[in-house]
């Protein structure tokens, strides 16, 4: 080789390392290109009385985004409205249209059932209420609506619960009419467990019977064969034992495991006592805990109200950001009496059991009380917590990052597991989630699975798929800050000529529950309004809408806008 | 002397390169919109206001070139600094990921050089020959398919199909042996790495093979080989100073190569859910988790670059007609 071709090797060589190098970052550059030009693509306004600017629309690159996409766009042309989407990874969505509010007039999202959203107060304030229409509030539709919002507040402070019922149904009943968004539906959680290996399986709403979110899952699990520890698969792992570090909802449901909430939810979603005993609220402000007595701590030592006063006091030195609605909500906590604590609170606050008392645990202060100490850590939150010791159901016995999380059963607890412990696997593939299920490498299916490989997973004669209804929910939302969005006229045509019952039957099966025009399931009955349906699906009165609203078409079958 | 010239310069020209990779890894980044504290937000768990003290804690709200300062300082004493997703340093959370994942591509690369290059010999200097042409076109085959669809279609069939192997996975958990052979010594761990290793030998073959058989038709064609020939030598020793020519370009490929595997293989990795490299660089900055990408993608593009500099000294020992200036 002479010199000169050395050089151009190398150069080469050079370049190849350059590419090599922003591999991933320039795919995700090309991504980006692709979102803004949509917004700038948007922002293109038509003049009234010319035909209607395409549509853009924003989604996940997720599969049934995708589907759903498919089938609206080709309803929506039949008003003669074109609808062009772009797909982006999950992170970029969030980042743009959480993050940053740069979103273009429609965009598509799925919710899932965290359990803090079984209570009316996520989705009515998180996602409408005006003051979260800011960057990083997930009100970024920007609906805008003071006598909503009215409504939505009363009903977070409302701590007579048929009053606050009452308001609940009201503020579902505004929204609809103004349709800030569109709720699709509420897709089930298809599950599957080995039958041969395993009893006692409890299906509850939201959760279903493998999801972390609500540890009675697990604790009826009953061993048929002599291996009492039972697999459990998840797509995700979990990224810290600490748990005052991250809000991350896969993450803090399996420390919940670990550390046991105040209160938690039964099978039917209802509020029920778990480290407490009981709770009275003696005024809106002011709230006793009873702490269930003869709890310990997986070292052994008693769990007493030193630990509760402890814990809250912790976090508001702190103001762990994981946990803000603690923060937010709680002034002070005051030992009462051997089992008795006071909790004052800022303001009142309806879903303060749920949400708090169901998110926050219980520390043990002989072990936190000297974190961060002279670490020189910034925080408690950035302390390893290799061992961690809680008071659940379930004790911590080894981690591998990427491989598995050992947990074994805390006898003492007062509703001891039956099992002897269970191994969170987490494994990134549906598909080798559910191969694993068939090998009997996994016993229990923690994530949640279409129906056709439910059906065919459970040709399997020991496995037993169950299916089990949620409140997270599918949704498009408009973009009411941008034209011809803030039109309502406009909305209310794209409801009609949205077909749910289809859409659902075409992506899913069938398997979910329809949505009313709300995003609250029908299936959590005390919440739900069931007076506010959905537009009924027809392309006639979506046109016949469009029409009174002074939209035209040209001769092309083309939406214009009115004049 | 002037081999030491130009060692130096070679030196000073990688130095500045991983300088530069270090600048660019820290900027592009950050040019994705959102961080880590956003990521979090999606799950509408983080109320904004607690995201603005999130980013003011882990000093994300600090302009970028003073962001991109304390990361040099904090460089040059070897602290990587915290994961901003899993709050532990960088090294703790990388250092198993590549072990992982250098248990994974060593037996990969291993094979496939091995076979690759002898195969690749073997084919050059049987140009023109029937065993040459079915064999350039199979080695061909498996360039043409994506990792993916290779490890699909060996998990299908042994997994799914027959049963022989685990269906993915680093180690089964609760592994009790049940026959002498499972008794032995890192079984559970062979059973799980022999389909991944089989699928990445078969996709990292074709690229040694056939970097290897052009440069044996190149070398065979020169002069000093008519020479060689003319002289009478035997067709053994023959082959021998071909491969031993041909085999400058496939040095620099290794040293590609061996970079790449290092960051491990992220398709590999995803449908075997084996869990190394790969995968951590991915979801870091799906997760924003810069000073884990960073540390990822620069160990990747590292290892290439100071293998290069390492084989650009090797040539001139190798062949020694090429001059330094």
């Amino acid at each position: 080789m002479s010199s000169n071709a050395l050089e151009t090797e190398l150069t080469r060589r050079r370049l190849l390392q350059f590419l090599g190098a922003l591999g991933i970052t320039s795919v995700s550059g090309a991504t980006l290109a692709g979102l803004e030009a949509t917004i700038r693509e948007a922002r293109a306004q038509a003049a009234p009385g010319s035909v209607m600017p395409k549509l853009q629309a924003m989604s996940p690159n997720w599969p049934d985004m995708i589907e759903i996409w498919r089938q609206a766009t080709r309803d929506y042309a039949e008003l003669g409205l074109e609808v062009e989407v772009q797909q982006g990874t999950l992170d970029t969505w969030v980042a743009q249209v959480v993050g940053e509010h740069k979103l273009p007039h429609l965009v598509s999202m799925s919710w899932g059932g965290a359990p803090d959203r079984m209570d009316p107060d996520f989705f009515l304030n998180e996602i409408l209420n005006s003051k979260r229409a800011v960057k990083g509030g997930l009100n970024y539709g920007h609906y805008m609506n003071p006598a909503y919002d009215e409504v939505a507040n009363a009903q977070r402070v409302e701590v007579d619960e048929a009053k606050r019922r009452q308001l609940v149904m009201e503020a579902q009943a505004i929204s609809a009419k103004d349709n800030p968004l569109m709720v699709l539906f509420h897709r089930d959680i298809i599950q599957a467990y080995n039958k041969a290996k395993f009893g006692g399986v409890t299906p509850i709403i939201g959760n279903g019977i493998g999801f972390p979110y609500a540890p009675l899952s697990y604790l009826g699990l009953e061993a048929l064969t002599p291996r009492k520890v039972v697999k459990i698969t998840s797509i995700y792992d979990i990224a810290s034992l600490n748990p005052f570090l991250t809000p991350e909802v896969y993450n803090s449901s399996v420390l919940r495991q670990i550390y046991a909430t105040f209160v938690t939810r039964d099978k039917d979603a209802n509020i029920m006592p778990w480290s407490l005993e009981s709770w009275t609220l003696v005024d809106p402000t002011t709230m006793d805990l009873t702490l269930r007595p003869g709890q310990t701590f997986h070292d052994g030592k008693p769990v007493t109200v030193e630990d509760v006063k402890f814990t809250f006091d912790y976090i508001l030195k702190w103001k762990f950001p994981a946990l803000a609605r603690v923060v937010d909500s709680v002034k002070s906590a005051e030992i009462t009496g051997d089992n008795t604590v006071r909790l004052k609170l800022n303001q009142p606050y309806a879903a303060f059991v749920p949400n708090v008392l169901g998110f926050a645990f219980i520390a043990p202060k002989h072990v936190w009380e000297q974190v961060p100490g002279n670490s020189g850590l910034a925080s408690p939150a950035d302390w390893p917590n290799d061992q961690p010791v809680g008071s659940g159901p379930w004790k911590y016995v080894e981690w591998r990052k990427g491989e598995y999380l050992n947990l074994a059963a805390h006898k003492e607890f007062f509703m001891p597991p039956k099992l002897d412990g269970l191994v969170l696997l987490p494994v990134p593939a549906i598909e080798n989630q559910i191969g694993m299920m068939e090998r009997g490498e996994a016993d229990l299916f923690g994530w949640t699975m279409d129906v056709t490989q439910g059906k065919r997973l459970g040709q399997n004669p020991d496995i037993e798929i169950v299916q089990t209804p949620t409140h997270g929910m599918h949704e498009i939302r408009f973009n009411l800050a941008m034209a011809p969005m803030d039109n309502p006229a406009l909305r209310l045509a794209l409801q009609h000529a949205t077909d749910r019952k289809k859409y659902l039957d075409i992506i899913f099966s069938g398997a979910g529950t329809l949505a009313n025009n709300t995003m609250i399931t029908p299936v959590l009955k005390q919440w739900s309004n069931p007076d506010v349906p959905n537009p009924e699906p027809s392309i006639d009165k979506a046109r016949q809408v469009l029409k009174d609203a002074g939209f035209t078409w040209d001769g092309n079958g083309k939406l214009k806008l009115p004049s | 002397m002037m081999f030491w010239r130009y060692a130096g310069r070679r030196l000073v020209q990688t130095v500045v390169t991983l300088f530069l990779l270090l600048t660019i890894m820290f900027v592009m980044f950050r040019l994705i919109p959102g961080d880590p504290t956003t990521m979090l937000l999606g799950t509408g768990e983080l109320p904004p206001e607690a995201q603005q003290q999130l980013r003011a804690a882990w000093g994300l709200d600090r302009p970028m070139w003073e962001q991109y300062l304390s990361y040099l300082a904090n460089l040059a004493r070897g602290d990587l600094g915290l994961s901003l997703y899993f709050r532990r340093p960088v090294m703790e959370i990388v250092l198993p990921m590549l072990g992982n994942t250098l248990i994974l591509m060593a037996p990969i690369l291993v094979i496939a050089l091995a076979v690759g290059i002898w195969a690749g010999a073997y084919l050059g200097w049987h140009r023109g020959e029937r065993v040459e042409q079915i064999g350039s076109l199979i080695a061909l085959l498996p360039r043409a398919l994506p990792i993916f669809w290779i490890a699909i279609l060996l998990l299908m069939l042994f997994s799914y199909r027959l049963g022989w192997f685990p269906i993915g996975g680093m180690r089964e958990q609760f592994f009790y042996p049940e026959t002498w052979i499972q008794a032995l010594p890192g079984y559970d761990l062979v059973m799980h790495l022999t389909l991944p290793v089989i699928a990445g030998a078969i996709y990292f073959i074709s690229d040694p093979l056939m970097i290897t058989r052009t440069a044996m038709l190149e070398v065979r064609g020169e002069d000093y080989m008519q020479f060689a020939r003319a002289q009478g030598l035997s067709n053994r020793r023959l082959r021998q100073i071909a491969r031993r020519n041909a085999f400058l370009p496939v040095l620099t490929y290794i040293a590609i190569m061996v970079g790449f595997a290092l960051g491990g293989q992220v398709l590999l990795e995803y449908v075997f859910s084996w869990p190394g490299m790969g995968r951590l660089m991915v979801n870091s900055v799906a997760q924003r988790d810069y000073p884990v990408a960073q540390a990822t993608f620069f160990l990747m593009a590292a290892v290439v670059i100071v293998l290069n500099f390492i084989v650009d000294l090797l040539y001139g020992w190798l062949d020694p007609r090429i001059v330094y200036d």
